[in-house]
């Protein structure tokens, strides 16, 4: 359910980014659809995530390994470099992760896991949303915005995809 | 004898007639290029009737305005059927480009609305994503001839050849049809603009965009009044926006908006200046059963339409059309599934766009029966005195003189009956988004991408 819903959210973000492009302006209404679908599918992926590391919590946790973290790190580190193909591509590492028995799985990559999501609260490859004026602000909006901020790893810091403000949007061609 | 590529037919004038499942409806005309390479301005972007069926107007994507006249020299002959044939076409919005956005402001026209006839000339209101044109459609078929200083061609005469006067006459000439704009209704809109409506006093109109809706007075371009409006504070916190909206037929006071969540609300212009606050909201509750991913997107409602006896409105969504009471606002009196079988199929829907389309549907003449589009060319009729369904197609192949559509029927699933046709075979690209009924008869009008085909009722 949860490689569904990332599909869903990379595929929705590819269409956000297009919909910028597309004569005629940006289109409210196709945008906030696009958002709140990628919304519902950010959820569902983050509840299976959660309940993944709630049965993981179960398990007697293992010291941090080196090696295995480094595939997580490439998850973390440049997300906005990938194409939606890529980024589609990409839940293999889950996906395989989901296939094997949760029981025999790495004990070091399922900590390493555990840390990250603590850290984020967003999945990795959303792009950092437009950098607001006052950031206590934009922590109280956390539950009811569209978009949230990653933990900084993004390059585009100015970039946003929160399209609503129709009005400031300025299309690049 | 008549050419083969004329359909005339056998066709008796019925009043507001049924159009349910026991009459049987037979190709009259397309209108449109045969090839299969659409250009894409020639794709038809809105189709309406005026309020007596004679003239039907379509607009396309790039721009145009093309009108259609019902032929009414056989009408007294009741055995043969009146053809619609091109009246006027004209280019009614040219592409602009907004400089201080970086935007440019797409040239299709999103809807036509006809106004009540008052004389001679015929009116309608063709508009775009920005701005609303007031159309005047007049006929001339006479002009002056014998001017005194001018020749026929226009040249001035040579004052000193002149040896007599005579008084200029009008003679008859070629019908000429001419289109001007009356009115430009300008730069009162943010966001796109999706619906126009003609109020019943004949006066005022109202135009609605994805956040607010504008009520104008014909006359007066220079201003309009916002009265509705639901943009949010803060733009963070939008979660729903102006799908379409429309006056009621009678009262003159009262219009609905639907909007992005599958909600109606009817308004009540004498309640306040500013009609944020609904008289009215329609909403069905959702079934939990069916939420997915694309729930919020299949609920979002893309047309509203009142009955004609005001008594009623239906709404359009992505798998449904409902008929409302106006008077019972927690659930609709009628739900038809329009292609129920897309269900399972809404993540493909969603990754080829076609989720997004916005299907409208129209009332016959009676309000007995509702139709709407959907793919592979084919169309729905939702008989409601009746009960009953049938799905028909617009297609070329179906082009032959006397030619009576056959009901489709499409398999959802398991062993594929003989002549139908399973859900993977539609062709997505061939939708039927506009589809409009003529107010007094059975004809109907039906837009696939770049033709147009008319539709009429087979008399036995």
């Amino acid at each position: 359910m949860d490689v569904e819903a990332k599909r869903i959210m990379a595929l929705s973000i590819s269409k956000l980014y297009s919909l910028r492009t597309q004569r005629g302006g940006l289109r409210l209404h196709r945008s906030l659809l696009l958002s709140m679908t990628m919304r519902a599918a950010r959820d569902i992926y983050h509840t299976a995530q959660l309940l993944r590391d709630a049965e993981e919590e179960q398990v007697v946790p293992c010291a941090p390994d080196a090696a295995t973290e480094e595939p997580m790190e490439i998850t973390k580190d440049s997300p906005q470099t990938l194409t939606p193909k890529e980024v589609a591509m990409k839940p293999q590492e889950p996906i395989d992760a989901v296939e094997d028995d949760k029981e025999n799985r790495c004990a070091s990559e399922r900590h390493s896991r555990k840390r990250h999501c603590k850290t984020a609260i967003e999945p990795d490859f959303l792009p950092l949303k437009k950098a607001k004026m006052d950031t206590d602000e934009e922590k109280q909006h956390l539950p009811g915005e569209v978009l949230r901020t990653n933990n900084g790893n993004s390059y585009r810091q100015a970039e946003s995809l929160t399209a609503f403000p129709a009005n400031r949007a300025i299309v690049a061609y | 004898m008549w050419p083969v590529t004329k359909c005339n037919w056998r066709f008796v004038v019925s009043g507001a007639g049924g159009g349910g499942n026991d009459v049987q409806w037979c190709f009259s005309q397309v209108k449109g290029a045969i090839d299969d390479d659409v250009a894409e301005a020639d794709i038809i972007s809105t189709v309406e009737f005026n309020h007596s069926g004679e003239l039907l107007a379509t607009g396309d994507k790039g721009g145009r305005v093309v009108i259609f006249q019902q032929e009414t020299e056989n009408k007294s002959q009741s055995q043969f059927r009146s053809e619609y044939n091109v009246y006027s076409t004209f280019q009614s919005h040219e592409p602009e480009f907004d400089y201080l956005k970086s935007l440019e402001i797409e040239e299709k026209i999103n809807k036509i609305r006809w106004l009540p006839q008052k004389n001679a000339a015929q009116f309608l209101l063709s508009t775009n994503d920005k701005t609303i044109k007031l159309w005047k459609i007049s006929e001339r078929d006479k002009r002056p001839e014998g001017y005194n200083l001018k020749e026929e061609d226009g040249r001035y005469r040579d004052a000193a050849t002149i040896t007599t006067l005579r008084v200029p006459v009008f003679r008859p000439m070629d019908l000429m049809v001419e289109a001007s704009p009356r009115r430009v209704f300008a730069n009162a809109h943010t966001y796109h603009i999706n619906s126009i409506s003609v109020n019943s006093d004949n006066e005022t109109y109202l135009s609605a965009d994805d956040l607010r809706i504008n009520l104008w007075h014909l006359e007066i371009t220079d201003r309009s009044f916002n009265i509705v409006d639901i943009k949010p504070a803060n733009m963070e916190e939008l979660t729903e926006v102006i799908t379409a909206a429309e006056f009621h037929p009678h009262q003159c006071n009262t219009f609905v908006y639907s909007s992005s969540k599958g909600t109606i609300r009817l308004c009540d212009m004498r309640a306040s200046a500013l009609c944020d606050k609904h008289s009215k909201l329609f909403e069905e509750p959702e079934d939990p059963s069916n939420r997915s991913f694309f729930s919020e997107i299949i609920s979002s409602i893309s047309d509203v339409k009142f009955s004609h006896n005001g008594r009623y409105m239906m709404t359009r969504d992505y798998l449904s059309v409902k008929i409302w009471d106006l008077n019972m606002e927690n659930r609709p009196v009628e739900t038809y599934q329009v292609h129920e079988y897309l269900r399972s199929k809404l993540c493909s829907l969603y990754e080829n766009d076609c989720i997004f389309d916005k299907f409208e549907c129209c009332w016959n003449g009676n309000d007995s029966v509702v139709m709407t589009g959907s793919y592979n060319n084919f169309f729905r009729m939702l008989d409601r005195s009746q009960r009953r369904d049938v799905t028909l197609e617009a297609s070329r192949e179906s082009c032959k003189p006397r030619q009576v559509l056959k009901p489709r029927r499409v398999c959802a699933g398991g062993k594929r009956k003989k002549d139908e046709i399973s859900v993977d075979s539609l062709d997505f690209n061939k939708k039927i988004l506009h589809t409009a009924w003529h107010p007094q008869e059975n004809i109907i009008a039906v837009a696939t991408t770049n033709n147009l085909y008319i539709f009429q009722e087979k008399v036995n």
